[in-house]
């Protein structure tokens, strides 16, 4: 028996083209590749042939067959593919996930912890001081005389209580973070280098800008040899760091009785970039911190010796510095504690 | 401060814009605030830092712009003039309040409008003209630095002058028409029978010059600036001379002042002098601070290469005397007027002002690793800190000073805040000796904002006789975080804020922390717990009783608490951290369902699981606890479990049978439990 490929192959393309379903195809199959199915009978029949026609006509079954076998394969495919699709369930991704709650970090503390990090990789340590201080700290050795008006109840809260240890010394709240430099330098010799968050206190009554309560940071580095450039120098790179590499700044000459020369550091104002506007004063600057080399009466005061030692100190408030990072503009907002407020941040 | 440039150009030739100028004072420290237009002039808002009462003043400040922009200055001629030899009648009573008093007494004045440049310049600078005595008293202060007043000599009782202390009850109107009442602290110029002027800040309404005036007393005096800084705070008053005076004005200037005063009354409204007198009660000291220092220090200081003529010519033109005896070693001598100046650094600041700050040098310093380590605290700190940010609590900051009342609202009348002295308010009359009330208003203001719930956390301070301590405050109400598949929400309870911070303790190293039930006044009975270590308490938590929340206005039944020292956790953290081989072997879990009495805690369960089971027990997880109907009345059900592992060996199940048997007769024994 002779087979015409040909016309099979025709047939078979036909075929194809109709099948639309998984029960086609199976017949389909069972047509052609089942046990008794045309390819099988092609195989049989092939005992009969002649030795000539032998390999043709089984290479041209083998053919066929695999064409077939291609062919349902790809089929099978298409049909799971449209099968899934069917029976696909959907997940609406546009569903707001589960996010576990995490907490906010309150903005101040935020600022804190940029601000000493900064130091912190300059090679300072943090350290921190007590609040209720001793009227000798807060004044006396950091060279503000008995009769400064700081010193008056107006400038400073004062406490009923007493010093323990010292016989009629005043306890005051401290009233800016200098006193933990004379603690840090009472406690260790030079070098030294020193940042000192906190919170410090003023009888402010409280308004958009002012607060009987806030927070400064303290910084100190005392060696042989501290140069006023080293202090231009910190700052300088300090500032960079927390406001960005353009910065514009200047230093301009002030007076603390603590530090000399002594200096107020302005930068550009973040709003009208120094043209001057209604945040700056028209002056196109903004006041951010204070600073100075250390006074040799604040050396002499906590006893290292005369001439050894020289030093730079700076303080800087931490609520204004925030309040312009962020355009803030009460400062009462930070201690308010509206959720709203703490979890923006 | 207020300058006018125009009156500036009588002393020093500027030559720049008003801009340029105004940048340069700023720079120089003396900061340009504002710069307004006036009539043709500029005038610079001025603020003057308080160690510089000598720049406050025209003349001061011609003496800065000649040193900054290197002009030579030129100032008034004083004429010496002839006094008479006759004496005004003046005595100081209070010596330390008033050191030098210079009284002239001129007659046949005659008092008319001021001459128009003299008018020009206070204007300018915004001080009304009135008359040319009382203008010319006022353009002297402005130039000179010295406050001057003059008096009606006609209108003053004996024609005497007495400076001494008010007297209680005495009253004075003074020039703006007030009246005002004076005490023994206040400082008064008075003539025989009363007080006609407030010493230092303002003249008396009856003795004020008028144009009935004939006879004049011109006072230029000294007096001590704390009893004027008082006066002006009790009085609530200041004036243009009390300003100078608080700051201190320099004791020379008292004659300069005057001088100057008495030639230009003279030129301008006629007048003899027929008496004066230069009152002094203590002597002025004479002796001039000499100050040494060399080229190289001033360098080493700044960092600089400043040449030692260059200094000179700085503090020459600052009126500093500067003798060069060896080279490059500078002996300087301030001007008496510079009091602030008195040694080297101070020296140093005046050469590096005047180049500008911003021309000086910058490096990076190398900072030597210090002796000093980075407070431990601080990382634990830092530590706690994340931890509670990581289970959903938020940080807040809360002011440290509250009222007593406060305290007491929040059910803690035992304790007592440090008092402050002067508080603003009282609200802020002590420094808080709990964080309770800090935390309840934080609720009360975002309950009262509509807020639902709230998780917080603060690490502040408390306060106590003996000292302050770092102290941790939590507070969770409402609901847990909000599932949208959960059809119920579901409420935050005790063991939400105890797990938070048993899990905080025991990550920062506290590993041994323990909780026991024991009532505080602030909870609700038998609702709260002692936080221990090592037989120490170290906090206390619970909820909130009702009745506290109800003082507070909070209308939210179930308020978590609690609070912690820090100062003791510190002291109990394990720093040192080992590493713990993990089992190899497999584990044998087993669960024990327990009828117990009510009052038996868990944590005696525990302690009997413990103490009868052996090394093999490894760990207990709690699973559940029942309460209701399928129990005996007075019992409850708890279930959890035990695990069973061996580091060495795998366990075999007849070992655990025989220990957890032993564990759950001892259970039955000991506490009277049912096995369920």
């Amino acid at each position: 028996m002779s087979w015409n490929f040909e016309e099979i192959n025709i047939t078979v393309q036909k075929e194809i083209q109709e099948i639309s379903d998984e029960i086609q195809l199976e017949s389909f199959r069972i047509k052609y590749l089942g046990r008794k199915g045309l390819i099988a009978d092609m195989y049989a029949s092939l005992s009969s042939l002649s030795k000539e026609e032998k390999p043709l006509m089984g290479k041209n079954a083998n053919i066929l067959r695999n064409t077939i076998t291609t062919f349902i394969e790809e089929k099978k495919k298409v049909f799971r593919a449209e099968q899934k699709k069917a029976n696909r369930s959907f997940i609406d991704v546009t569903i707001p996930g589960m996010e576990h709650s995490v907490g906010h970090k309150h903005i101040l503390t935020q600022t804190i912890e940029e601000m000493c990090d900064i130091f912190e990789k300059l090679g300072f340590v943090v350290q921190e001081g007590p609040e209720v201080e001793t009227e000798f700290n807060n004044f006396t050795a950091l060279n503000i005389p008995e009769d400064h008006p700081s010193r008056d109840g107006f400038d400073t809260f004062y406490l009923e209580q007493k010093d323990s240890n010292q016989k009629d010394q005043n306890l005051v709240l401290r009233s800016h973070t200098s006193p933990g430099q004379i603690r840090i330098m009472k406690e260790y010799k030079p070098p030294l280098a020193v940042v000192i968050p906190g919170k410090v206190y003023r009888p402010d009554a409280v308004d958009a800008s002012h607060s009987f309560m806030f927070h400064q940071i303290e910084g100190l580095f005392v060696d042989t040899d501290v140069k006023f450039s080293d202090l231009k120098g910190i700052i300088t790179v300090f500032l960079k760091k927390l406001f960005g590499r353009d910065l514009e700044m200047r230093y301009r000459p002030h007076f603390f009785p603590f530090t000399e020369p002594s200096a107020e550091v302005d930068i550009a104002c973040y709003l009208c970039k120094g043209k001057g506007c209604s945040v700056c004063g028209r002056s196109g600057w903004l006041e951010i911190m204070g600073c100075g080399m250390v006074h040799p009466k604040v050396f002499e005061a906590v006893g290292y010796p005369k001439g050894k030692y020289s030093g730079l100190a700076f303080g800087l408030g931490v609520e204004r510095i925030t309040m312009l990072k962020y355009g803030i503009h009460d400062i009462r907002m930070f201690f308010e504690n509206d959720m709203r407020f703490v979890r923006q941040f | 401060m207020k300058i006018s440039l125009n009156w500036l150009k009588d002393y020093v030739s500027i030559g720049i814009s008003a801009d340029k100028l105004a940048h340069k004072l700023t720079m120089a420290g003396l900061e340009v605030e504002k710069t307004f237009s006036v009539d043709g002039d500029t005038v610079f808002e001025l603020e003057i830092t308080p160690n510089r009462p000598d720049c406050l003043n025209m003349m001061g400040i011609a003496r800065e712009i000649s040193a900054i922009l290197n002009k030579t200055k030129e100032f008034p001629q004083m004429r010496k003039l002839s006094f008479p030899n006759n004496r005004c009648n003046i005595s100081i009573e209070d010596k330390a309040g008033c050191s030098r008093y210079i009284g002239t007494v001129m007659e046949d004045v005659h008092i008319e409008p001021t001459s128009v440049w003299i008018k020009k310049r206070l204007t300018s600078i915004g001080i009304r003209s009135i008359n040319n005595i009382v203008d010319i008293t006022n353009f002297c202060l402005m130039e000179t630095g010295q406050p001057l007043h003059a008096f009606d000599y006609d209108k003053i009782s004996g024609g005497k002058i007495i400076v001494r202390r008010a007297k209680k009850g005495e009253k004075i109107v003074t020039l703006d028409d007030e009246e005002r009442e004076l005490d023994p602290s206040i400082l008064v110029i008075a003539d025989e029978k009363r007080p006609i002027a407030i010493a230092g800040i303002m003249g008396g309404k009856e003795t004020e010059v008028t144009v009935e005036t004939k006879n004049i007393l011109l006072e230029s005096a000294h007096f001590n600036p704390i009893l004027i800084r008082r006066a002006v705070r009790k009085l609530a008053l200041s004036s243009d001379s009390s300003y100078r005076f608080e700051r201190g004005v320099d004791y020379d200037t008292v004659e300069v002042g005057a001088q100057r005063a008495l030639l230009l009354i003279r030129n301008n409204a006629k007048g003899t002098i027929i008496a004066r007198s230069d009152v002094s009660s203590r002597r002025q000291k004479t002796t001039k601070p000499k100050i040494v220092i060399s080229k190289d220090q001033i360098n080493a200081y700044l960092g600089t290469d400043i040449t030692a003529s260059q200094s000179k010519n700085i503090l020459k033109k600052l009126d500093f005397e500067v003798a060069a005896h060896k080279k490059d070693v500078l002996t300087v001598t301030p001007p008496p007027w510079r009091k602030d100046i008195k040694q080297d650094v101070d020296v140093v600041e005046e050469v590096a002002r005047i180049i500008g700050y911003d021309n000086l040098p910058l490096r990076l310093p190398q900072i030597q690793v210090t002796q000093m380590l980075q407070s431990p605290t601080r990382a634990i700190k830092k530590n706690i800190y994340e931890l509670f940010l990581a289970q959903g609590f938020d940080e807040v900051i809360t002011y440290t000073m509250i009222s007593q009342p406060l305290i007491e609202k929040s059910g803690q009348a035992e304790l007592k805040g440090l008092k402050i002295r002067n508080p603003l308010t009282c609200d802020q009359e002590i420094l808080r000796p709990s964080m309770l009330p800090s935390l309840l208003s934080i609720l009360q203001t975002n309950i009262n904002k509509g807020q639902k719930g709230l998780k917080i956390f603060e690490i502040g301070k408390v306060y106590e006789a003996k000292g302050e301590k770092e102290t941790l405050a939590i507070m969770a109400v409402g609901q847990r975080d909000r599932d949208w598949r959960k059809l119920k929400q579901e409420e935050l309870d005790f063991y939400d804020i105890k797990g938070a911070l048993q899990q905080v303790l025991k990550r920062i190293g506290l590993k041994d922390a323990y909780f026991y039930g024991e009532d505080h006044s602030i909870f609700e009975e038998g609702k709260s717990a002692t936080v221990g270590i090592n037989n120490k308490e170290i906090g206390v938590m619970g909820e909130i009783k009702e009745d506290i929340l109800s003082d507070w206005d909070i209308k939210i039944k179930k308020v978590y608490f609690a609070q912690v020292n820090l100062e003791e956790v510190f002291g109990h953290i394990k720093m040192e951290q080992k590493y713990h081989p993990l089992g190899e072997y497999p584990s044998v879990v087993r669960d024990i369902s327990l009828a117990v009495k009510e009052e038996i805690s868990f944590q005696q369960v525990q302690d009997i699981i413990f103490q009868t089971s052996s090394e093999i027990l490894s760990t207990i997880e709690f699973k559940e606890q029942y309460l209701g109907d399928k129990i005996t009345q007075g019992f409850r059900g708890i279930i959890f479990s035990l695990k069973y592992q061996s580091l060495e060996r795998t366990l075999r199940e007849e070992e655990v049978s025989i220990v957890h048997e032993k564990v759950c007769k001892a259970l039955v024994n000991e506490l009277g439990a049912e096995i369920r």
